[in-house]
């Protein structure tokens, strides 16, 4: 194997190293023989739950630390494995390597293959920060300078996205708001966590643009709602009511103290979609409460359920239980819990089961009863639906 | 010189109490001289036997080998430390420390061990080395964690835990789920990923729970929102030996600890979470007892004298006394005492001789007989506390988030402030005890208070 090696003087400053990055040597005196390293590089891949063969595993690394910079290449490889025992060994061995030749005069390093690492989405978020970590040392801005392009990127999108807010920040404080607002829609395209969708349609908002954020982030906001059935102690979680059999919106039911029950429809105002049952069905303490909707999807899709709820949920999709958390006084919060999921062609129809749990041994500890759930695709983005449910009117 | 723990087996070197070592030094040197005057061997000789003894003695000085020094009772053996400091006087050296951790630091000789956290998620781990003496750096390995989870934006990262060390080896766990063992010169020699083997850790403050070394085993008690559980792991191998499921667990952060029971020679392993606190046979992982009235979140960890557990944990809620030994629930037989008064929600709690002092989040600090729960004394201290509280010879150590140590006199009715003390940084890890120093980890930086000169790496 033979690879790009740069030369980094200590002295040559920030300046021309990004200048080195361009200027190649072929370094040929620093092979090592790649089938010893690829062995002992095997023989860390094993490294393994319950500490298994660790001692193995360290003398191959031992072994490893020996040699320079020159099996860069093949480390890095090795350790972009989802093993992640087996990648902190790799690691070990790269952090020896990489302090050694630091301390020389003249480090070389092969800075075009890290180049290209930190922008291969290919590569493992860590061995992809570990080695912008390196290239930043060599090449100081190095970081910042490659964001912009980033911005799909599954590791740096939310840096990347934080940056052209910044952009669009400064632009606005020197008064130039169609930049900003250029700015801020671009981060508002690619952002996925919520406070950076929140953060650029409020700024966007500011500047006479509405973002439809419930859209953009696939959240379900109209529900029919039941509730709340009779579940002394914890035993909701476990126990089966009416609507998981089926689901009849015109039904009734028995519910706490005997009252009826029924459903009716509710649309959350919240703008990341989160239900307080507590006001929309009725305070209440050890019970049940059930959610339930229809989206429409054009097509068959793959999307992820990303949603949480306090005490805790349960969610079936088209029949189908896809997710259920027992854990009690759990909190909500959104993006809290994901599962795979399969949207059909047409019609699907989504039921959850919220519990509640005994009231808190302090009287003066709200007992909060609420959910919050969307679809997704993996990186967050909405996924392509819509409600079936009646939109209400006041 | 050294004896046994209060933990039975789990065997610690640790300083007489009571024994000074300049006594002791005296002694052993003047025995010598007088034993070489007579056979009048050279000057020269006897100048390097003597710089070997000095050796071999201060290797006996105290350790503060993990969380809560060298009984887990945050007490030491130490009886002249520093009392008055500044940033400009009393401070032997300061070394800044990478990203961000409220982990104590520990020592081992002359060797500081420290963790720390940094990057996006918090997830790039830090395992440290220093220098007692200077505060030099001696190794420093950077590590990769799991799965991290959230944390406490201005308190936490993922290095929380204390690590802990038998002298041998370190033990380093990470909020991440993360356990690693390594040589004292810093080589790697196993790694366990628990998020990865048992679930990742969903925790909304990150995980504090510090490891405990008993016999040849490390236990670590891993409480969150998923699957709760906790783990003896082989310390050579890190294998488990056992594993025991706390389905009734919820989150807490407390850290395990051992106590002695009179005729069985095992120790119990003591576990505060969730309403209650747990006995374990710590070789086996059987349950032994239960004690309820815990909240529903515990952080502070147990402390044991008079053959008595302390278990505490806030805020609203109170101090269990608790005398160890049964079998099955023994909420209505085995508690000793019980008061509500000055519950903490933090920081650990400090037994010292008859005395039971606390100091809560909001810097109340208070004052129990250890015997009958009654208030001795209770007083408001300024600024706001995370890190636990220590003792030393005649005194108490608060130090509170702005940076700033209460000294307290201990072991009398009457309370006496004798000094306060302000860094300049906020402190929210529990400062450690070793050979005469003082090591208070601030936000950014590790300080050695005391004598013995004033140099910074």
């Amino acid at each position: 194997m033979s690879f790009d090696f740069c030369c980094i003087s200590k002295r040559s400053g920030p300046i021309l190293a990004s200048v080195f990055v361009v200027v190649f040597c072929t370094s040929t005196c620093l092979q090592a023989d790649p089938k010893d390293i690829d062995s002992l590089l095997e023989i860390v891949a094993q490294a393994g739950p319950q500490g298994a063969n660790s001692s193995s595993v360290r003398a191959a690394s031992e072994e490893l630390t020996q040699h320079g910079v020159e099996i860069l290449p093949q480390l890095l490889t090795a350790m972009d494995v989802p093993n992640i025992v087996a990648a902190n060994w790799y690691r070990t061995v790269y952090e020896q390597i990489i302090s050694r030749e630091f301390q020389k005069s003249q480090p070389e390093f092969p800075v075009l293959l890290l180049q290209q690492i930190t922008r291969d989405s290919r590569w493992q978020g860590r061995t992809r920060r570990l080695v912008v970590r390196l290239v930043e040392k060599l090449a100081p801005g190095y970081h910042r300078s490659i964001l912009p392009t980033l911005l799909d990127d599954p590791e740096f999108r939310s840096e990347a996205v934080d940056f052209v807010m910044d952009r669009g920040d400064k632009a606005l404080e020197n008064g130039n708001a169609q930049s900003a607002k250029a700015e801020f829609q671009t981060a508002l395209q690619h952002a996925r966590e919520a406070g950076q969708v929140t953060g650029a349609a409020d700024r966007l908002k500011a500047l006479g643009v509405e973002i439809d954020i419930v859209t953009r982030m696939g959240i379900v906001t109209r529900w029919y709602l039941v509730g709340p059935f009779d579940a002394p102690g914890k035993s909701g979680f476990d126990r089966s009511f009416s609507p998981e059999q089926s689901v009849d919106l015109a039904a009734s039911y028995v519910g706490v103290d005997g009252a009826e029950i029924e459903w009716n429809l509710f649309a959350t105002q919240d703008r990341l979609g989160q239900v307080n049952l507590v006001q929309a069905i009725a305070p209440a303490t050890e019970a049940v409460g059930y959610a339930y909707a229809e989206l429409d999807s054009p097509h068959e899709q793959e999307v992820q359920l990303r949603c949480s709820a306090d005490d805790n949920l349960s969610v079936w999709l088209n029949g189908q239980k896809i997710l259920a958390r027992r854990q009690w006084l759990n909190g909500s919060r959104l993006d809290r819990f994901a599962a795979p999921a399969t949207f059909q062609k047409g019609r699907n129809r989504v039921l959850v089961k919220i519990c509640q749990g005994p009231q808190h041994q302090n009287p003066a500890v709200a007992n909060h009863w609420s959910m919050q759930l969307r679809f997704c695709d993996e990186t967050g983005a909405g996924a392509n639906f819509e409600s079936a449910l009646p939109v209400l009117t006041e | 010189m050294s004896i046994h723990t209060q933990t039975g087996r789990q065997v610690q070197q640790v300083t007489r109490p009571g024994a000074e070592k300049s006594d002791v030094h005296r002694l052993v040197l003047f025995a010598l001289v007088s034993r070489f005057k007579t056979v009048r061997l050279k000057m020269q000789r006897l100048a390097l036997i003597i710089a070997a003894l000095s050796t071999s003695v201060v290797a006996q000085a105290e350790n503060w080998p993990g969380w809560r020094g060298p009984n887990r009772n945050a007490v030491s053996t130490e009886s002249h430390l520093p009392v008055h400091w500044s940033p400009d006087e009393g401070v032997r050296w300061s070394t800044p420390l990478p990203g961000a951790g409220v982990s104590s630091p520990i020592i081992w000789d002359d060797q500081i061990f420290l963790t720390s956290s940094d990057g996006v998620k918090q997830d790039d781990l830090h395992i440290i080395c220093l220098a007692r003496q200077d505060g030099k750096k001696h190794w420093h390995q950077r590590l990769w964690g799991t799965s991290p989870t959230r944390y406490h934006a201005t308190k936490s990262g993922m290095a929380s835990p204390t690590p802990v060390t038998d002298g041998t080896h370190v033990y380093a766990f990470f909020g991440t789920g993360d356990l690693f063992c390594l040589e004292l010169d810093g080589q790697l020699v196993w790694h366990r990923s628990l998020a990865s083997e048992y679930g990742r850790f969903e925790n909304r403050f990150s995980a504090t729970s510090s490891p405990l070394l008993y016999e040849d085993l490390v236990l670590v008690q891993c409480d969150h929102y998923g699957d709760s559980y906790v783990v003896a792991l082989e310390k050579t191998t890190g294998a488990d030996r056992w594993k025991v499921d706390r389905p009734d667990a919820w989150l807490s952060w407390s850290s395990p600890r051992i106590v002695p029971v009179g005729d069985r020679g095992v120790g119990e392993l003591l576990l505060c979470g969730s309403r209650k606190i747990d006995a374990l046979d710590p070789r086996t992982g059987t349950k032994l007892w239960t004690v309820g009235g815990m909240q529903h979140e515990c952080i502070p960890t147990p402390v044991f004298g008079h053959g008595l557990i302390y278990a505490v944990s806030g805020p609203g809620g109170k101090t269990i006394s608790i005398r160890p030994g049964g079998r099955g629930d023994v909420s209505e037989t085995h508690v000793v005492w019980e008061s509500s008064r000055g519950a903490p929600f933090v920081p650990s709690a400090l037994l010292l001789g008859d005395f039971y002092y606390l100091i809560d989040d909001a810097g109340i600090a208070t004052c129990l007989d250890a015997r009958d729960g009654s208030q001795v004394w209770r007083r408001r201290f300024p600024g706001k506390y995370t890190a636990s509280p220590i003792a030393a010879g005649e005194h108490l150590y608060f130090s509170n988030e702005e940076g700033e140590t209460i000294v307290v006199r201990a072991n009398q009715k009457k309370y006496e402030r004798v000094a306060r003390n302000l860094l300049g940084e906020p402190i929210f890890a529990s400062p450690a005890v070793s050979q005469g120093n003082l090591f208070i980890r601030t936000s950014s930086q590790l300080f050695c208070i005391g004598s013995g000169g004033s140099t910074s790496p």
